[in-house]
This record gives C-alpha cells, sequence and structure tokens, in this order.
C-alpha cells in the first residue's frame, strides 16, 4: 500500500499538466455542446445523414490507413530491430525524416510525384506500362499514399521497441522445436509483440481521425473527414457548440473502437 | 515415453568458425555415443557455445560436417533436425501456458490432439509439475521453468539433447538437485546428450565424458577421473579442480627436476631430459610420503571436512594442501610438513 | 567636410519632421493618442505580406515611428475568443468578406473612423461602417494558352459548362461561394437576379460539371500549380494567384468575363490596444498612390478606383478592377446569412456518388 502511494507523487506532475492541458479542454468542449441547456447540437450530429456519413467515412479512411501503416510498418520495425546497427540507423533516418518536414511539404511532395504528368505517371508511360496516366491524385488512392507516408513512423517506433524487447532466443528456442519461420511469426514474434502493434494501431488511428490537409489536397475535394466539418463550423460558421458535439461524438466514437480494439487484442492467456 | 530410439550418435568432423578475424572453432572433431552425456566444459569465449549453435544449426560453420545417427545434417535448418534444447534463460514462450510450452513441438509436428495430451502429460509427469499445465512461465521459480525447459525438450523425442548452461541461474542447493534430477532423466531415457558449462565441478557431477576447451580448441576429451587425474596439459590441469603444478626436466626415469632445483620421485617413463610437467592435487597429501616437503603456513582456511593451507617450501616452491579437518588449524607460520607418493603424481 | 555632411544630415532630419508635423495637420485641433511602440497587423501572410510592407507598412513605419508588427494567418475563430477573453492582441485584422458582415453585427468590430480615413472615393458596396474594403479580387477563369489557343477558351460559365465545346479536365473551389452563383449564370440567370440563390436550380446544374471536375480545390495556390503542372487545363481561381505565374512566364491567361468580385477587408477588433493608429493604418491603405504598388506586386487593386491611374500599362490588365462592368459582385451579406446553410448543402452535395 505504501509503495503504491508514494509511486504517486512523482507522476503529480504529468497529472497536473494532463489536468490542465488534457481534461480541462474537453471538460469545457463538452460545457459548449450542451451550453443552450438541451442536447439540440447532438440531435443534429447524430440525426442528419450528412455528419454521420462523413463520421463514418473518416472511420473507414482511418483504418484504412492503420492497415497499410501496419502491412508496412511491422516488416519494416522488424527488420530495423533485427538487422546490423548500420541499417537500423539507416532506416531510422528514413523513417523519421518525415516527421521533419511539415505535412504540406511533404503533400506536395506528393503532388509532384503522383499527378497526371508527375514522375510516377511519366516513368510508367516512358517505360510503355501505361499508354495513359493512372489516376494516383485527386481520389481515395492520393489520400491512402499520403496518409500511410505521413503516419507510418507512429506505427514503426512501437514495433521497433516490442521487437526489440523480445529475447532472441526464444523465436531460436521455436526454430528449434520444429516451427518453421511461417510458424514462429504467427505463434512467436506477432503475439510476444502484439502491445507494440496495439500501439501504432492505436496512434495511428487515431492520428487519422483528425486529419484534413492531406486528404484535402490529395482527395481532390472528394474525401470529406469530420475535422474538415468540425472546422468549417468552428471558423466558418462559428457554430461553437455544434463544433463541440461533433468533437464529443468524434471522441466517444474513438473511445468505443480503441475499448473494442483492446478487447480484441488481449494478449492470449492460459489455454 | 512410449516411441524409443529417437536418440542417436552425434559425429563432429573438422568444424571451424570465424567471426572476423577470431577464430570461434578451430578444427573441432569430437563424438558422443548413442546415449551417453557428453560436457563440454571451457572458460566463456572458449567456442564452446558456438560450438552447441552448430549443432543446433543456429550458427553455419565455416567448414566440416555434423552428423546424426550417420546422417549429415549440416545443411539442415533447426527447425529440421529433432534436436532438444534447454537455453541459458530456458526460452519459455512467456505469452504461453505450461502445458502450450510443452506441447510446442508437437503442435509443430502435428501430432493428434489425443497423443499429445498424453505425451505432455507423461513429460510434465516426469519433471514433478504435475497439475501446472494452466500456469504462465511467469508464475513459476527458476527451478520450475527450468523444468518445464526441459520437458518441452525431450517431449517430442529429440535425437539429441543440447544443454547451454541451464543451470547458471539457480541458487547453489536447486541447482544441485536439479542436476541430479537431469542426470537421472537423460539415464532414463537414454538421450544422447550434449551439456554446455564452465563449471568444472558441475562436469566431473554429470558426465559420462568430458571435452575441455579452449581458444576454439579441445584440449582433451575423456571420462571425468582421467581429466582428473591425468589432464593432458596444464590448461587442463589448470581449469579442472586445485591444483600445484609445476614444470621441470626428466633428469633420470622415475625423477623429475624441477625448474627451481627440487628432484621428485614420479611414476614416468618419460625419458630422460624430456621437458615435462608435473601436476599434484591438493588432497593427494599425506603427513607420510616418499617426497617430504617442509613448509611454514602462509594461509590456512578450515573448510569444515578438511583444512586448506598454502605452504611456502623450501626452494621457493608454494604447495596449495588439504588435510583433513583434525585438531586445531594450523595458524600462518606454523611448520608443517607433508609428503606425497610417486602414484599421487601426475606428469604430463 | 565632415562638418558640410553633418549639416545636410541635420537638414534632412528637419524636412522630415516638418512633413510629419504636415501630415499630422488635419488632426492637430484634437489630442492625438499617444503613440504606442508597436501596431499588430494580421494578415494571410505569404507574397501578401510582402507586398504590404512594400506598399504600405515600410512607409507608416518612416511617417509616425511606429514599428509594424505582422501576424498571420486570418482567423475567424481566433479574432471572436480574443474579443470575447477581452485579450486583444490585434489592433488590425484582415477579415473574409461575409466574416467581416458578421462579425460587424456580432460587435466583434470597432467603426471605422471617417474622420481619419477618407473613403470619399470608394464604390458604394465598400462603405460597410466596420469593415475597410482595401483590395479587390475576383474568380475568374484560368486556362491553358497552349490548349485554348487564339482566343478558343471558354468565355462564359455556360461555355464552362459545355464539356463538348471545351474538352478537358477542370477544377472548381470545393466551396458553394462563386461555384453556385456560376451555376445558375449558366442556367440562364442573370448576373443582378442571383440572390436570393435558388439552392435546388444551382445543384442540380453544378449536377451536370461534377464528372468534368477533377480537382476541387481548398488552398488559393491550387488552381494556379493545377495548370501548371497540366493535371487540369481549365481552373476557376483568383486572378492575383494567376497573375503571378502569367509575370513569370507559364502558358496560362486569364477569362475575366462573368467573374466573381470579392473585397479583401480589414477591420479593428473590438478591444483594441490602439484603435486610433489602426486607422491611421486604414487610412494609409487608403492611399490610390500606394494600392498601386500594392496591385504591381499581386495584381490584386485597391478600391479606390484613382489607384488604377498610378499603375503600369501592362500591369492594367490584370486588375479586376479595369473589368467591374464584366463581371458582378458576390453577396457578402447574403452569405453572411445563408452560409452555413450553403455549406452544409455543398457537403452533402459532395458526398453524393457520381
Amino acid at each position: 500500500m505504501f509503495s503504491s502511494r508514494s509511486g504517486f507523487w512523482p507522476a503529480l506532475p504529468a497529472l497536473i499538466l494532463l489536468l490542465v492541458f488534457f481534461l480541462f479542454p474537453v471538460v469545457r468542449m463538452l460545457g459548449f455542446s450542451v451550453e443552450a441547456g438541451t442536447l439540440d447540437w447532438y440531435a443534429k450530429a447524430l440525426g442528419e445523414g450528412l455528419y454521420l456519413r462523413v463520421l463514418w467515412n473518416t472511420f473507414e479512411i482511418a483504418l484504412l490507413v492503420t492497415l497499410f501503416c501496419l502491412l508496412l510498418g511491422y516488416p519494416l520495425g522488424f527488420l530495423m530491430a533485427t538487422t546490423t546497427p548500420f541499417w537500423a540507423t539507416m532506416g531510422f533516418i528514413f523513417v523519421l525524416l518525415p516527421l521533419w518536414t511539415s505535412v504540406l511539404v511533404r503533400t506536395y511532395a506528393w503532388m509532384v510525384l503522383l499527378g497526371r504528368n508527375g514522375v510516377f505517371n511519366r516513368m510508367l508511360m516512358e517505360a510503355g506500362i501505361t499508354s495513359d496516366p493512372i489516376p494516383l491524385l485527386h481520389n481515395f488512392t492520393g489520400v491512402l499514399i499520403g496518409m500511410v507516408h505521413v503516419l507510418l513512423p507512429y506505427m514503426v517506433l512501437p514495433i521497433y521497441g516490442a521487437v526489440r524487447k523480445v529475447d532472441p532466443a526464444i523465436p531460436a528456442a521455436a526454430a528449434g522445436l520444429g516451427a518453421s519461420n511461417w510458424r514462429i511469426f504467427w505463434r512467436v514474434w506477432m503475439p510476444l509483440t502484439l502491445n507494440g502493434v496495439f500501439a501504432g494501431c492505436v496512434l495511428v488511428f487515431v492520428l487519422s481521425l483528425g486529419f484534413y490537409i492531406t486528404p484535402a489536397l490529395l482527395g481532390g475535394g472528394r474525401v470529406i473527414m469530420i475535422a474538415v466539418l468540425i472546422e468549417q463550423q468552428v471558423r466558418e460558421a462559428l457554430n461553437w457548440p455544434f463544433a463541440a458535439a461533433l468533437s464529443a461524438v468524434l471522441l466517444a466514437a474513438t473511445f468505443a473502437v480503441y475499448t473494442l480494439a483492446q478487447r480484441f487484442t488481449q494478449p492470449e492467456t492460459a489455454r | 515415453m512410449a516411441a524409443r530410439g529417437g536418440s542417436a550418435e552425434l559425429l563432429i568432423e573438422g568444424v571451424g568458425k570465424r567471426f572476423g578475424d577470431v577464430v570461434a572453432l578451430d578444427h573441432v572433431s569430437l563424438s558422443v555415443a548413442q546415449g551417453e552425456l557428453l560436457t563440454i566444459l571451457g572458460p566463456s569465449g572458449s567456442g564452446k557455445t558456438t560450438l552447441l549453435k552448430v549443432v543446433a544449426g543456429f550458427e553455419t560453420p565455416d567448414g566440416g560436417t555434423v552428423k546424426v545417427g550417420g546422417t549429415d545434417i549440416s545443411a539442415l535448418p533447426p527447425a529440421r533436425r529433432d534436436i532438444g534444447m534447454v537455453f541459458q534463460n530456458y526460452a519459455l514462450f512467456p505469452h504461453l501456458s505450461v502445458k502450450a510450452n510443452v506441447a510446442f513441438p508437437l503442435e509443430m509436428r502435428n501430432v493428434a490432439k489425443p497423443e499429445t495430451e498424453r505425451r505432455v502429460a507423461e513429460a510434465l509427469a516426469m519433471v514433478e509439475l504435475a497439475g501446472y499445465e494452466a500456469r504462465l512461465p511467469k508464475q513459476l521459480s527458476g527451478g520450475q521453468q527450468q523444468r518445464v525447459a526441459l520437458a518441452r525438450a525431450i517431449v517430442f523425442n529429440p535425437r539429441l539433447l543440447l544443454l547451454d548452461e541451464p543451470f547458471g541461474a539457480l541458487d547453489r542447493k536447486l541447482r544441485e538437485t536439479m542436476q541430479l534430477e537431469v542426470r537421472r532423466l537423460q539415464r532414463r531415457l537414454g538421450l544422447t546428450t550434449i551439456f554446455i558449462t564452465h563449471d568444472q565441478e558441475e562436469a566431473l557431477v554429470l558426465s559420462d565424458r568430458i571435452a575441455v576447451m579452449n581458444k576454439g580448441t579441445i584440449q582433451q576429451i575423456a571420462t571425468t577421473t582421467e581429466i582428473y587425474e591425468r589432464p593432458a596439459n596444464d590448461f587442463v590441469a589448470d581449469f579442472v579442480g586445485e591444483s600445484n603444478i609445476f614444470h621441470g626436466t626428466m633428469s633420470a626415469p622415475g625423477a623429475v627436476t624441477l625448474d627451481g632445483g627440487r628432484t621428485l620421485v614420479v611414476r614416468s617413463d618419460r625419458q630422460a631430459g624430456a621437458k615435462v610437467g608435473v601436476l599434484m592435487r591438493p588432497e593427494r597429501f599425506a603427513s607420510g610420503g616418499t617426497n617430504q616437503f617442509a613448509g611454514e603456513v602462509i594461509e590456512s582456511v578450515y573448510l569444515g571436512t578438511s583444512f586448506k593451507l598454502r605452504l611456502a617450501c623450501e626452494g621457493g616452491l608454494e604447495l596449495l594442501v588439504r588435510q583433513p579437518a583434525r585438531g586445531a588449524l594450523p595458524a600462518a607460520g606454523a611448520k608443517v610438513a607433508v609428503g606425497i607418493d610417486p602414484e599421487a603424481i601426475h606428469v604430463f | 567636410m565632415d562638418t558640410r555632411k553633418l549639416n545636410r544630415r541635420q537638414a534632412v532630419a528637419l524636412l522630415g519632421g516638418a512633413a510629419a508635423l504636415g501630415a499630422a495637420g488635419p488632426a492637430f485641433g484634437q489630442a492625438e493618442p499617444a503613440k504606442p511602440a508597436q501596431l499588430v497587423v494580421n494578415h494571410s501572410g505569404g507574397s501578401m505580406g510582402t507586398a504590404m510592407r512594400k506598399a504600405f507598412f515600410n512607409g507608416f513605419e518612416k511617417k509616425y515611428g511606429i514599428k509594424v508588427v505582422e501576424t498571420s494567418p486570418v482567423d475567424f475563430g481566433k479574432l471572436r475568443a480574443m474579443v470575447d477573453s477581452g485579450n486583444v492582441e490585434w489592433d488590425l485584422t484582415e477579415i473574409g468578406g461575409q466574416d467581416a458582415i458578421r462579425a460587424g453585427k456580432a460587435n466583434l468590430l470597432d467603426k471605422v473612423d471617417p474622420k481619419v480615413v477618407d473613403r470619399s472615393k470608394y464604390p458604394a458596396t465598400a462603405q460597410n461602417p466596420f469593415v475597410f474594403a482595401s483590395s479587390v479580387y475576383t474568380t475568374i477563369i484560368g486556362y491553358r494558352t497552349d490548349v485554348f489557343k487564339g482566343g478558343t477558351q471558354p468565355k462564359s460559365w455556360a461555355d464552362w459548362w459545355d464539356v463538348k465545346k471545351f474538352p478537358g479536365a477542370r477544377s472548381m473551389r470545393n466551396h458553394p461561394t462563386d461555384n453556385l452563383e456560376f451555376a445558375l449564370i449558366a442556367d440562364g440567370v442573370p448576373k443582378d437576379k442571383l440572390y436570393p440563390i435558388d439552392f435546388d436550380r444551382a445543384f442540380k446544374k453544378l449536377d451536370q460539371i461534377k464528372p468534368h471536375v477533377t480537382v476541387w480545390w481548398s488552398t488559393g495556390q491550387q488552381p494556379a500549380q493545377l495548370l501548371l503542372d497540366k493535371e487540369v487545363v481549365l481552373a476557376t481561381g483568383w486572378n492575383g494567384r494567376f497573375y503571378d505565374i502569367i509575370k513569370k512566364g507559364a502558358p496560362v491567361e486569364i477569362e475575366w468575363n462573368e467573374g466573381a468580385l470579392k473585397q479583401g477587408s480589414f477591420a479593428i477588433p473590438r478591444g483594441a490596444k490602439s484603435p486610433y493608429w489602426a486607422n491611421k493604418m486604414l487610412a494609409e491603405l487608403a492611399i490610390p498612390q500606394q494600392q498601386a504598388v500594392y496591385a504591381s506586386e499581386l495584381g490584386y487593386p485597391g478600391l479606390n478606383l484613382e489607384s488604377l491611374n498610378f499603375v503600369d500599362a501592362k500591369v492594367k490588365p490584370y486588375l479586376p478592377t479595369n473589368y467591374l462592368d464584366k463581371q458582378f459582385w458576390i453577396s457578402d451579406e447574403w452569405y453572411a446569412e445563408n452560409g452555413t446553410k450553403a455549406a452544409e448543402l455543398w457537403n452533402a452535395w459532395m458526398l453524393k456518388k457520381a
């Protein structure tokens, strides 16, 4: 008992910080949404097809982005954690580089690469692979590529950490006991790095939900995410109660998804 | 275990391995008979772990072959070698229960469920862990984890059992119990076993034969008594047990003149003029004997059953001597005389 | 030698002082509020900031000895938060057209002081008591001259909608403003009968063009970039952005007919620290010669129509004030009332499949 109580004090500054910079604004925001003493703004957010559809779209995009980040990020994080220090450093530089450039710059770079007359299409056409440019930009594909690029580091780093934490003797033991690489991966690596995978997925998913610059620029305007609508309510319509209600709905939905995901990825216990 | 006979003899021929400039294994050859327990004993960096990894398939040798039961397995991946291994830190699957851990090699071999159940239960009974099936490794003590690792390594009737310093993490008492238990189990199953350790005492307790390794080569491979009584060189003599080692020249048949000038009567057919090493084990000294030494006690330790004395003798000789603990422990400065018979002196 | 140089410098200083006295002349009767150390002007930043510094801020600093501190971006939400909390950092801020109308009504702004700022030469649309119209910009058609050669470009919104006669990928703004009006004009509504907007009619017309719009742009530099990269051959966009790439030699031209005019606005937040000096700054923004400097930089002329007389003949064809009759004014008043509704309908229309 004593030790748990004394363990509380060092965490106090962090708790106060969270309280002031996270909890207080959230409560304030929730306050805005019921300012008028009614739940009318919630009724509008949940009742009008537009907002539910955009919310659904947003989750769909976030889910896909998370999936692609996982598919790319797991092998990358795994390789970085198991290769020589030189290649690990190179990997880190390339993975972290996007974090040091602004989202806008990265997005414009993709526009240069993916456009009708962009680098990719010119290469494909010169190589004779296609005669007409492939639409990579100003559609869903463009949004996916751009967002996956921006968010990949958030997937790679926790997975890298999780892989590094596994005692290399454990997969070796599995191999010695007759497991093929495929089975070592699914029976040993996957469950032992699930924490990292979960952390990476949650990070990428939640960050995806708040995106709007990248989808607006790379999606040709067709891909609408909830953050765009919230921003419109804050900056254009000046309807803060409604913006708050939309944010609250997004927050609640995010928590729901998080809880669900946690339930599913609970590390397997005694069988 | 129902189906026995998985166990086979091991033959290592001319295996070499370099890591950059470091020679980890220098043309190592050895054989282990079916059902034998061979200990590879050596200090850290001697190459013993590399040799084990080569046998298990985790390390590819630069040359040489590894044969099990007459078949060359050098090119096989670890998964297809059918070798059970217990790792230093056990390498249990932390996310799997005891039962799932032990069942793992059977699962990988697609053994039918009832058969798996039966064999897992048998293996757990053998290591006295029946009833612990549902526990996770972290809910077990170190000794129990060790037993799980052992059960997991033998449950699939491996051709070989490899033990990589498995007792290092256990306290002394538990270690001794586990050593005896492993020995009993190995005998009972007739498992060809290689045991890696840097602890010479452990090696003496467990082994049929011991291979002493240093700097990538095998210094001597022999039975435990042979290693102890008749070491092949300084390194083995020094590494295994307590010893007094001197160097000298055969001055006549049956006589060695040590470099310090003292002449000892020995049993040896080495020719006169040969440079030789002389080993006298501390416990082989008695009050009387052909070769007499008179000295002064520099240091004395009481060990319960014996006294351990360090003596400064004439001619600059320093001797380590063990005497049955009888009477008072000689104090530093006391004069003591000891003797040793020629039969108790090993010349190499 | 040395003494003579000193003397000359002193003479210049004296002259400058006299000029400053003269400039302060009209307000001399009343006590002039104390000069603050700095005046904070908030604007969109980027090339606009550079042009404003060149055309207005440098002169203002020299004239009054008050440092002009620039901040950006323009943010209506932040303006509201500042005024509500009583902690107003900005002395003057740029503000979007319809936002300005609403901000005035929401009591977030101070009135422009007519005694300091002379707007007698301004058109009637630019006389809002709370809002100073600093410049004019228009949403018009930009086109690739290598695709539409020798005047074959679309010359009206009806042409824009005619994808058979004028084929090619198009880009339009991802916003109801402009597009609703363009659709109605294309559908035959006269330019002076656009408001109130008939949503059904506008969106029905927009349905026709939707499949041919490759990019719905959301930032100002997108349309120019899209034309440059040949992602599209036709784009609606703000005249200044096209002017910028035309100046640099891009194969792009502007069709001015039926452009949607809007005014760039500045306003003084209520509770600003130096409202008098903010008005002084507005007076600076109203000087036609300075407006001409600004217009030559960006292609956004001021609404003091005299300023056209001070621009280079080569620049004049790229200024929207040169074509006021061919174009129409977006109604900020209508959007102030109906903007939210329009945005919701627009989003819903965007989400509609096909």
